[in-house]
């Protein structure tokens, strides 16, 4: 019976020390870092902004970007219903609509990221770190939230401004801020960014003082307009815009990449022309940090990495194709019925490097599986469309093939960079804020940096003067607008003719719509002369395609704020505010 | 002689129980010690003699499985299937028959050798014992809401999975099946919805071993390893009273299982084999190839583009490719089981073994099992009980049907496209010619062929899982015993998901690639408890205290390779090397509690329970570490008091209870995580989550008033229960609006909160009766039935509601269920439609969706037209309809869930046949058929996609005698087709919301059990039975879709958090089983 007591006592005793170690119920993450044990190098708080670049951008670049940025700006169309694009072609976009839902989404959490890391970093960062490092940190965030803010007036206005995740965090009184006071604390931002960005890249790829005053012309080109229905826009900032770009020509160290294809020309990142890009990569194979709109643009999948290309519906409108000089070919009548009857040929080279017809030729990208007129291991030749009385003028920027130079690629996972602002931009922002409120311009610096553009693309000079006029007109003799042209051509398929657009409707509302309203969004054919090697093309518009036309006008030419964001956070309705900078 | 090759001290230190604390280590090595000494045990000699005899019922049938003790030992046998029994006993041992249900008898041996006992019905099943939370108590002195369900109703129906026996046997107790897929999960909600965070289900306990079943993102069921043929009872606590020992992890209720156990006797040996075969659902009704061919050629000539060549003339077009048919077979199930149970007075033993082969009704899918059980029981010391148990399975799931949505493709699929092309190959979407020489290519939009990919892909998950645990109960002196037991459960997982190359048209796949997957969890729970009994006079009181600490910790490896030579060799090693990738991931959890139960009976009249029990948890920041869960019950049987004197009511007893049980969520909500995104500058990292340092205990507060009443000597017995259940401080991932960055990729996840609080009332009612007992006919019936209403009552959030959005590329579009004071929690959100506009002049009169401006859209064909849906304008910015269709139009669609709910078995036996029908039913919740809504847009057809055959009758709009647009086929409710955009499939409406009620025949069985009789002709077998059942026989439902039992389905890559409830996505249904049984005892 002894037995019974000692070994029970041992049982009792062990039990009354088993209360564990103290840390039992201490339990930090153990496959993940936590905030409080980072920031706490140069390395670290600049390995905090560096997604910046990227994921957060994700849901905006993979497909909003150029729904939004080309097929609502007239560029880029799609045929077919029932998918969301149609919506933005038709500019029949709806609180549902992916496209909105996406860009949305992107724009708040490169906001929120960029928040958390300015948050963080000044929460956290402890004294190893530099504070030439700290500022330029904080600089990046403030850089990509004014990117963010300004995408967001220009798609949906009013929204609300966010500037502190932590403590904003389930403020039922958030309300949205009215556009000009949105455009003042975007200027802001891009001023912080200018002021403590370095003058050169401390990494290729990453931003400099050039791009933050890069993206100051462009805001100060497009608030010009903010504010001035009327039609005029302001001067103080018209000048600023052009002195911006004057600068960044000057001395931001930059210049155009030669020829204008190679800028698109896998490898081409972060090339001496760019002032800032989407910074992707397949290391990890990471879904989110690799280029997934080269999977939803690329028109074959035969060319593709991994079949994903699925982009083949989508391709230049006709508007975009008659910008080209020459490709459509009026032939003898003077009505519009004949466009593109007899072949047309334009030596536009950007033409080929943004939108492929039929016999173009394309030595970059080696065709996998046999397609059309190519054999697997062939050089890219676009097939003949036959007799099909619909045809698509695919995509080609940015569809960079599956050859990489090596690069490891997979399916919805490229390497390849996108453009987000780069120099030439700059010669025709200075083009358009020297014209400012007149209907052209004879400025023999601004024809200069037009032709500068124009040259590069293999066309002859432009002998001036460049015209904007302010009131569209169907006769082409009378209306012109050589800036907003020659920006869709230069453009294309970057993502930014819906913003010229918008930024034209600042000022000029009517004439904004009536380019939309008139730019032809149907269907066609586009035939080549002969096949291989056409010297030129027809177009001959598909008769049974209804539904040419965008309508648009003031109830529908912003995209509205996605119904599931009124649902759950309905101080959206209330009336939008001026937003207080605190003096 | 062999020396001693492991000197103790390298054999313990070995001792493989991983990193445990150094304390726990010593136990496990103590354990190991006992239990060795315990096997060289030898039996005690006294001058004995064998006693045989039979132990009968009143109605003289032999009784099986009764337990025959001899008085102040731990020695006694079981009787036979017959009821004999053979025991050793000295002329002075008194003999304790007892047996459940019955009155336990003495009898006294003497010289007799030939001993007949003649057992008598126990009315009152006094000493009925019920497992409970840390132990067993007598069901009288149990005074909270408990179900058991037994192994024998258990077995009558086809149960792969232990969770599967329970559906319409318990009141309280709603299981959905949220996958009929093969070893798929099943959600168990136990009195209701007591949480809103996605999870409301049930602690599970299996022999100590504590399991909180979350169902995993690959929707599979994490107690699929457990063999149900090993379960000796289940038993369900309901009530605080039984609840609150478990305090924190028990606010959705906790089901005990109890594993078989071997009894002292001769060796029972048992063998058993089912064989089911399983039937194909009854098929959608989809589009045949003339139809389609129609409805393309339709869409032509409202849209423009050529027909096809091969549709010019649908009439001498057969019926296509039937995709449904193709997808769905008949499967077979085969299950052996092998059970073997005896032992000593001193050891005994459980021994089982079982493989089970179930094959999908769908291609693509199934499942089985291969397990081993191994229960012993140790008398080592008159003072000193040991047991061991120790459970080995594994597990092998296919699970390409819903990991590839194939039975969704199988609906979308064109009749067009063949299954296999004439050479062989898989068919699919191509280029089609026209007669005009253009082509066609609308079939880039389709789907893979389904039947291609279910059979090239490789998509399986294979399950090793050790459970099991040791214990010792030491009797101190008389009453005071204390135990301790050491519980662990291992698991081990792999997961191949191989996609070979392939092509079916344009669906192409040109990069074999190969993701392995494994996991390693570990969980072990150490317990030790003191427990005090004691009886004098009239009182009976048992006091109980106990400490306990439990970890999980979780390791998974990913790895992933592409471009396989060959698609014979699945490894990791076959693959290339370039775009190689793998990953990580741990966690680990931990929590201490400290418990306690004073139970008092007096003169089994009064009976008063009280429990305590403080969790300690990792999962909260210091200052929220410790939770206080307290109960307190009490009963009194009415029945039992002098005064009481009704003739027919023979027993009466009120209950009432009130406690508090907790949840305490995942673990990592206090902590800010960061993210790894690799970026051209080497790896950066982002913000995760947004912490929460003061999330807390989420906290249930229970009132029950239940009442147990027994008629005619108990032959008609009901238990009813009401309860109040108020949750406070409820765990949720916060629904922050989009503007904080919370969705989308690159995004910060929402902070998990304390958001709210909940009341759930409902009540239970349960009658079971012997209709008939003469002679050998015996009919009786169980019928339960049970209501629950949970209802939002606070949120501490600012706004008004929070929503659940399943993610877009998931639903669309985007579907939402809401949560908001004073409703049901996640209602459907959506709109309300009125069926569609018939006229230009009923669309112009009518609230239509409206621009930014808020100006409604003209009334022509390229906006609102004939034809498109008419929603109904119930609200505005204001509060009150304001003309024009706006987020505002949104409201409450439909409840998913239940308001009653229940079961009813009916059990008949005649001699050795014995039938027994199962109904389970439903009523009252709304499912939302979005298999439906994604398959009657006419617009598909230009996608190259099949629909529902009724589509065909899409809005047609031609031109009356005046010519003037009007409705050819008024009354319809499919929009118009068109090619431009319209808002007719852009919402989610009522139109889709419909009545998920049903009544199912759950299972009918009829066995027979050959006679004593006829078995006596030969010696080597004691009993056979033989069965044939059929399940899911019939289901009475107005539902369209496949099966309204629609669970919470998890599809594949969703969690918890966002998946829909309530909402058919086209999971995998529930088919109808046809099943043979044999068991035979040696």
């Amino acid at each position: 019976m002894i037995n019974k007591y000692i070994f029970a006592g041992a049982l009792v005793t062990i039990t009354i020390f088993s209360g564990c170690k103290e840390d039992f119920l201490e339990r930090p993450p153990l496959d993940t870092l936590t905030t409080d044990i980072f920031y706490n190098t140069d390395a670290q708080v600049l390995a905090s902004t560096a997604p910046l670049y990227n994921v957060v951008w994700k849901s905006y670049h993979d497909q909003a970007s150029f729904h939004l940025g080309d097929v609502r700006g007239g560029t880029t169309w799609y045929p077919w219903g029932t998918t969301g694009v149609r919506e933005n072609v038709l500019f029949r976009t709806t609180g549902v609509t992916q496209s909105s839902l996406d860009a949305y989404q992107a724009f708040y959490n490169v906001i929120g990221q960029s928040n958390m890391a300015i948050y963080n970093i000044n929460k956290f960062a402890g004294e190893n770190v530099s504070e030439a490092v700290k500022n330029q940190a904080i600089a990046e965030a403030r850089f990509m939230r004014a990117t963010a803010y300004s995408y967001l007036v220009m798609n949906f206005g009013e929204v609300p401004i966010i500037t502190n995740n932590v403590e904003e965090m389930g403020n039922a009184d958030i309300v949205r801020h009215t556009i000009p006071s949105i455009w003042e604390f975007v200027t802001r931002d891009y001023l912080f960014a200018a002021e403590n960005l370095p003058l050169t890249a401390l990494e290729a790829g990453r931003l400099t003082k050039w791009s933050a005053e890069g993206m100051l012309a462009r805001t100060y080109l497009t608030r010009a307009g903010v504010g001035h229905p009327d039609g005029t826009r302001d001067q103080a900032s018209l000048d600023k815009a052009k002195e911006y770009a004057e600068r960044v020509i000057n001395m931001g160290g930059k210049q155009l990449v030669r020829p204008y294809e190679n800028l698109f020309k896998y490898p081409y990142d972060n090339n001496s022309e760019s002032l800032f890009e989407l910074e992707w990569t397949t290391t990890g194979t990471n879904y989110a940090a690799s280029n997934t709109q080269t999977s939803q643009i690329t028109p074959f999948a035969e060319i593709a990495v991994n079949n994903d290309g699925w982009g083949g519906s989508f391709g230049a409108t006709y508007w975009m194709l008659s910008l080209y000089d020459g490709l459509i070919d009026k032939g003898t009548s003077p009505t519009s019925e004949d466009d593109g009857v007899k072949a047309g040929f334009t030596v536009d080279q950007r033409l080929k490097a943004s939108y492929m017809l039929p016999g173009f030729q394309y030595p970059e990208i080696t065709v996998k599986n046999a397609f059309g007129p190519n054999k697997a291991g062939d050089k890219l030749t676009v097939p003949d469309p036959g007799t099909s009385d619909l045809s698509q003028a695919y995509i080609k920027k940015y569809v960079v093939g599956n050859e990489l130079n090596g690069v490891p690629a997979s399916q919805q996972r490229y390497p390849n960079n996108n453009y987000m602002l780069r120099l030439a931009e700059m010669y025709l922002i200075y083009v358009e804020a020297t014209i400012g409120n007149a209907e052209s311009t004879t400025d023999q610096t601004a024809i200069n940096y037009f032709n500068e553009i124009r040259n590069r693309a293999g066309l002859p000079n432009l002998v001036g003067p460049i015209r904007m006029n302010r009131t569209w007109n169907a006769d082409p003799t009378v209306y012109k607008d050589d800036v907003f042209e020659e920006r869709a051509k230069e453009f294309a398929m970057e993502g930014i003719t819906w913003y010229d657009l918008v930024r034209i409707q600042y000022y000029l509302p009517e004439k904004a719509y009536a380019i939309i309203n008139n730019q032809d969004r149907g269907g066609y054919v586009a035939k080549p002369n002969r096949f291989p090697n056409p010297t030129g093309w027809t177009f001959t518009k598909t008769s049974w395609f209804a539904d040419r036309n965008a309508v648009v006008n003031s109830g529908n030419f912003y995209l509205q704020i996605p119904s599931v964001e009124i649902s759950q956070a309905p101080n959206l309705n209330s009336p939008a505010i001026d937003y207080d900078f605190g003096g | 002689m062999i020396t001693n090759q492991y000197p103790d001290k390298v054999y313990f230190s070995n001792i493989p129980v991983g990193k445990t604390p150094i304390v726990c280590r010593i136990m496990a090595i103590m354990l190991t010690i006992i239990f060795m000494q315990a096997t060289v045990v030898l039996a005690q000699t006294t001058a004995r003699h064998p006693v045989s005899g039979k132990v009968t019922s009143p109605d003289g049938q032999g009784l099986p499985g009764v337990s025959i003790i001899i008085k102040g030992t731990t020695n006694g046998v079981a009787s036979d299937v017959e009821g004999n029994y053979t025991i050793e006993a000295a002329n002075t041992d008194v003999l304790v028959v007892s047996y459940i249900g019955f009155v336990t008898q003495e009898v006294t041996v003497g010289t007799r050798t030939q001993l007949n006992v003649g057992l008598k019905e126990d009315q009152k099943m006094l000493n009925e014992v019920v497992v409970t939370g840390y132990g067993e108590l007598r069901k009288v002195d149990v005074p909270g809401a408990q179900t058991t369900i037994s192994s024998k109703s258990i077995e009558k129906t086809v149960n792969t999975t232990v969770e599967q026996a329970i559906q319409g046997r318990a009141p309280g107790v709603y299981v959905t099946q949220n996958t009929g897929a093969p070893g798929g999960g099943i959600s168990v909600n136990i009195r209701g919805i007591n949480s809103i965070n996605g999870s409301n289900e049930p602690l599970y306990v299996i022999d100590g071993v504590q399991i909180q079943v979350d169902n995993s993102t690959s929707g599979s069921n994490p107690l699929a390893t457990l063999n149900p043929s090993d379960i000796e009872s289940m038993d369900i606590l309901q009530g605080p009273s039984a609840t609150a020992i478990y305090g924190s992890r028990a606010t959705n209720g906790v089901v005990l299982i109890t594993t078989k156990r071997g009894k002292a006797g001769d060796v029972r040996i048992n063998y058993s084999y089912l064989y089911s075969l399983q039937k194909p659902p009854k098929a959608l009704e989809v589009m045949n190839m003339r139809e389609y061919a129609q409805m393309d050629n339709e869409y032509k000539a409202l849209n423009g583009g050529a027909v096809r060549e091969d549709f010019l003339d649908p009439s001498i077009l057969g019926e296509g490719t039937n995709w449904q048919k193709e997808l769905f077979n008949n499967a077979p199930m085969n299950k052996h089981q092998l059970s073997l149970s005896g032992g000593s007075e001193k050891t005994t033993y459980y021994l089982s073994g079982e493989y089970l082969n179930q094959q999908g009704v769908a291609l693509g899918s199934g499942f089985d099992r291969g397990s081993v059980r191994l229960n012993l029981d140790n008398q080592a010391r008159k003072w000193l009980n040991l047991g061991a148990n120790i459970s080995f399975a594994q597990t092998n799931e296919q699970i390409s049907t819903t990991q590839y949505d194939i039975i969704n493709n199988a609906i979308q699929l064109s009749p067009a496209i063949a299954v296999r092309n004439i050479d062989g190959s898989y068919g699919g979407g191509e280029v089609r010619t026209n007669p005009d020489g253009s082509t066609s290519d609308a079939e880039r939009f389709t789907p893979p062929n389904p039947i291609g990919l279910a059979n090239l892909v490789t998509n399986e998950i294979r399950r090793r899982r050790i459970l099991g645990g040791l214990n010792a109960t030491i009797k101190i002196t008389e009453g005071l015993e204390f135990r301790t037991s050491f519980n662990g459960d291992f698991g081990f997982s792999n997961g191949n998901n191989f996609v070979p190359t392939y092509q079916f048209g344009f669906q192409r796949n040109a990069t074999s690639r190969l993701t392995v997957r494994d996991d390693f969890s570990s969980y072990w729970n150490w317990n030790q408890l003191l427990q005090y009994t004691r009886t004098f006079g009239k009182h009976r009181f048992t006091l109980m205290g106990s400490h306990e600490s439990q970890e999980t910790t979780y390791r998974a490896t990913t790895a992933y390779r592409e471009n396989f030579p060959t698609n014979e060799i699945i490894d990791l090693n076959a693959g290339g090397a370039a775009n190689q990738t793998n990953g990580g991931g741990q966690n680990s959890w931990g929590m201490e509690s400290y418990l306690g139960r004073l139970n008092y009976n007096y003169g089994d009249r009064y009976i008063l329970q009280a429990n305590f029990r403080a969790d300690g948890s990792a999962n909260f920041g210091a200052g929220n570490k410790w939770g206080y869960f307290p109960s307190i019950s009490g009963a009194w049987r009415v029945s039992e008091e002098s005064f009481f004197n009704v003739p027919f009511i023979s027993d009466l007893r009120l209950r009432y209870e009130t406690g508090l049980t907790g949840s305490q969520g995942n673990s990592g909500p206090i902590y800010a995580r960061l993210t790894l995104y690799p970026t051209e500058w080497g790896n950066g990292f982002l913000p995760a989550n947004y912490p929460n340092a003061n999330f807390q205990w989420e906290e249930t507060k229970t009132n029950n008033v239940g009442i147990n009443l027994g008629f005619l000597e108990n032959r008609f017995q009901i238990e009813a229960d009401y309860y109040v259940k108020n949750t406070d401080n409820l765990i949720i991932e916060s629904s922050l609006p989009w503007y904080m960055g919370t969705t989308g990729a690159g995004n910060i996840t929402a902070p998990i909160v304390n958001v709210g609080a909940l009341q759930n009332k409902g009540w239970s009612f349960s009658l079971n009766s012997v209709n008939i007992n003469k002679g050998s006919l015996r009919w009786e019936s169980n019928l339960n039935i049970s209501h629950f209403k949970p209802k939002i009552t606070k949120l501490y959030t600012e706004s008004s509601s929070i929503a659940r959005n399943a993610p877009s590329w998931y639903m669309s579009p985007q579907w939402s269920q809401r949560s908001e004071v004073g409703e049901t929690p996640w209602y459907f959100f959506g709109y309300i439609e009125d069926g569609i506009f018939e006229s230009v002049a009923e669309a112009e009169a009518s609230a239509r969706p409206a621009d930014n401006n808020g100006d409604p859209y003209p009334v022509d064909e390229d906006n609102i037209w004939i034809g498109d849906v008419k929603y109904r304008d119930i609200s505005g910015p204001n509060g009150v309809p304001d003309g024009i269709i706006t987020a505002d139009d949104q409201t409450n669609i439909g409840s998913p869930w239940p308001q009653y709910f229940g079961g009813l078995t009916n059990s008949f036996s005649y001699k050795g046949i014995d039938l027994s029908i199962l109904l389970t039913g439903t009523f009252g919740n709304d499912v939302y058929n979005y298999v439906r809504m994604r398959n009657s847009n006419p617009n598909g057809i230009n996608l190259g996609q099949n629909m529902f055959k009724e589509t065909l009758n899409y809005a047609k709009i031609g031109v009356d005698a005046e010519g003037n647009p009007m409705l050819e086929n008024p009354g319809t409710d499919i929009p118009r087709m068109t090619g431009s955009v319209n808002n007719n499939y852009g919402r989610h409406t009522t139109k889709y919301v419909e009545d998920g009620s049903f009544v199912r025949v759950k299972n009918i069985t009829v066995s027979y059990n050959f006679p004593a009789a006829l078995l006596a002709r030969q010696k080597f077998i004691k009993g056979a039975r033989v069965g044939v059942s059929a399940q899911n026989l019939y289901t009475f439902t107005k539902y369209t879709g496949y099966d309204p039992e629609v669970g919470t389905y998890v599809g594949p890559n969703m969690d918890n958090s966002t998946s829909p409830i309530g909402v058919d996505t086209g999971r995998y249904p529930l088919t109808s089983i046809y099943s043979f049984n044999i068991g035979i005892d040696f």
